[in-house]
């Protein structure tokens, strides 16, 4: 049986980037319509049952209010803590009752909660956040349709997907979290509203990507440097007001800095680059996140055993090499 | 967010304050020596004192029904505070006003408030005035989820928004009016979602972190201070005791209570103050048993105070 699953968060795109930088509300309702036509794509597609993660707002069965499609759709039999840990759980279970892709509906945060409870099962991570560097800003009925194709096997993993790189965060030697897209050395001890905005404080920056047409903390590496994120590297920075070279990057939404680069280097695959300094904070994919206490010894290190990522764009040029929707 | 040890000091000291002060009305309320009835602001401590302390004296604030929390982090008097909920001549009502009408102008508080919602247009009155005497003042507004359905909350957010008025909207989510659950009241989770029909920033932040409380509240009050007008903050909390004190709480479980519990917001701070090499755990300790000293001897003032006579019942008496 085809088996597709969803996770949509209810609290992404509410945090102080709305009133630090200039970020979108993204309201719950609109998250209702989106998976409603998610799932009337996946349905198209094929695919016979939908899972997704319960939550305290009810995106999934609002969005069945709806409409009526021809798949059994089903929440998790799983607590409710709202919280991350509910998405981690909930990808953890997906995996487990083997569910041919998750599809993800929230900002980095979100798809870097659900990626550390995956281990191959591709995702489709839409854009319902803030920065929107890992996940797509996409029609959400081609990204079911391209979900439900992967899902029901029409259009197999390796056809469909890029194996992206991923940050490890090594603390005394142990592997303490993830990032998907960028790690930031942040000189402060407090996590407080979490958001990344004060690049005074970001003292280095490692990149899984970069690309000069990105928001977010990726966008500084981007004018540098152009890395794809299925390429076995990843990019450096030692960060400082004092550096010759300096660039404009929009590291929020309406939110320009002007960051200067005392440093660069390319990240190779199983390097530890050190954090340098305790205490501090890593913040992940733009949310500070991991504290390193007083003594301890931290580290960043690129890994290419990331998450499989869904291309919409390649599923739906093999759907259409392979005439699977023409009639 | 300023890192300088007085202000955190003064941060962690004011919670303390407001969870002695509220402890001791549970106990005296429960003993029969409290008139009237009280709501107290256990759990909730770090909203309060994260919004406040992004504050001046010249700032103001409007309170709640749950307002102690509110009166003590905006400086007002603990002596003065308890003869009034003891309803003692010595209060700041006289002993006629109790728990509910508490204000001290002189330090910005305008006032606890018995009527829900009825803080959203007081705030955006004295935000008004702020701007039409251009003072550069601000005032933060304390609701909670049951006053976010009133009108007259969403009309004070329509002209805050409209006027460009220098007020902070800080929502207390603690999931409860009353007894009714918040999704029974309402359609949606998220009350910072409602910000954008006021095309106004609209911020959701952990109400249990005072850390958090202050950087939002600290940006939404110099934003209000440049002129840019009002910010709706939502604050998830919790309260750990009833509506009132009596409220048996049937309608919500210990389980939730115990998870809310666990996040207490008073030892979350503690650990990043020590971690952070601020203070140390000593320090903390004192801290505590100074509070403690002067809730006692609030509780003295308060208990040894005269009740109002007979012959001052019509004074001060307006309508």
């Amino acid at each position: 049986m085809s088996l597709a699953a969803i996770v949509a968060n209810p609290a992404s795109g509410k945090d102080i980037r709305r009133l630090v930088a200039h970020g979108s509300v993204f309201d719950n309702q609109e998250k209702v319509r989106m998976v409603r036509r998610l799932l009337l794509g996946l349905e198209r597609a094929g695919v016979e049952r939908v899972l997704y993660m319960p939550e305290g707002y009810g995106i999934v069965p609002r969005a069945l209010n709806a409409i009526r499609p021809d798949m059994a759709v089903e929440a998790l039999e799983m607590p409710v803590r709202n919280s991350q840990e509910d998405s981690i759980r909930a990808a953890e279970i997906m995996e487990t009752l083997g569910v041919g892709i998750v599809v993800v509906l929230g900002g980095d945060g979100t798809s870097r909660a659900v990626c550390k409870g995956l281990t191959d099962t591709p995702v489709l991570p839409l854009s319902t956040g803030t920065n929107n560097v890992f996940p797509y800003m996409l029609e959400a009925t081609v990204a079911g349709l391209a979900a439900g194709l992967v899902a029901t096997g029409a259009v197999e993993r390796e056809t469909a997907c890029v194996r992206s790189t991923a940050l490890e965060i090594l603390v005394d030697g142990e592997v303490a979290d993830l990032a998907l897209v960028d790690a930031a050395v942040y000189e402060d001890v407090f996590v407080a509203s979490r958001a990344v905005w004060d690049m005074s404080k970001v003292s280095k920056l490692c990149l899984t990507r970069c690309r000069p047409d990105s928001i977010g903390l990726s966008a500084v590496g981007g004018q540098v440097e152009l890395i794809r994120p299925e390429e076995s590297r990843g990019l450096a920075l030692e960060l400082g007001p004092d550096a010759a070279e300096r660039v404009v990057a929009a590291i929020a939404p309406g939110l320009f800095e002007e960051v200067g680069i005392l440093r660069r280097e390319i990240m190779e695959p199983g390097v530890l680059y050190p954090v340098g300094h305790s205490p501090c904070l890593v913040a992940l994919d733009g949310e500070r996140e991991v504290s390193v206490r007083r003594g301890s010894e931290a580290a960043i290190r690129l890994t290419v055993d990331g998450p499989w990522v869904v291309d919409v764009g390649r599923v739906m040029e093999a759907a259409r090499t392979r005439r699977i929707f023409v009639r | 967010m300023s890192h300088d040890k007085e202000i955190m000091v003064k941060m962690y000291t004011t919670m303390n304050k407001i969870r002695m002060f509220e402890s001791m009305l549970q106990e005296y309320f429960a003993a029969g020596k409290i008139p009237g009835f009280v709501h107290l602001y256990l759990g909730e401590e770090a909203v309060a004192v994260g919004a406040c302390a992004c504050l001046t004296d010249r700032d103001s604030i409007t309170s709640t029904h749950r307002g102690h929390g509110h009166l003590i982090a905006k400086g007002g008097d603990l002596k003065l505070m308890m003869a009034e909920i003891f309803g003692k001549s010595t209060g700041y009502c006289k002993g006629k006003g109790g728990s509910m009408h508490i204000a001290d102008v002189d330090l910005g508080i305008l006032g606890a408030n018995g009527i829900v919602g009825g803080g959203g247009p007081l705030a955006t009155g004295a935000a008004l005035a702020a701007k039409y005497r251009k003072t550069q003042d601000v005032t933060v507004c304390f609701f909670g989820d049951g006053a976010s359905n009133q009108g007259t909350t969403q009309e004070s957010l329509n002209l805050a928004s409209a006027w460009k008025l220098p007020v902070v909207f800080v929502n207390e989510n603690n999931g409860y009016g009353i007894s009714c659950p918040q999704c029974k009241s309402m359609a949606v989770t998220d009350i910072a979602d409602r910000a954008a029909a006021y095309d106004m920033p609209g911020v959701v932040v952990d109400g249990n972190d005072v850390l958090a409380v202050h950087e939002a509240v600290g940006e939404a009050v110099k934003r209000a201070r440049r002129g840019e007008g009002p910010t709706l903050i939502e604050c998830k909390t919790y309260r750990w005791r009833g509506h009132f004190e009596g409220d048996a709480c049937t309608y919500r479980c210990v389980e939730e209570l115990n998870e809310w519990m666990a996040k207490d917001p008073i030892p979350r701070f503690e650990e990043k103050l020590v971690e952070s090499g601020l203070v140390t755990a000593a320090e903390l300790e004192g801290i505590k048993a100074a509070v403690k000293k002067e809730l006692d001897a609030a509780l003295e003032f308060a208990q040894s105070s005269p009740l109002p006579e007979l012959s001052a019942l019509l004074e001060d008496v307006y309508a």
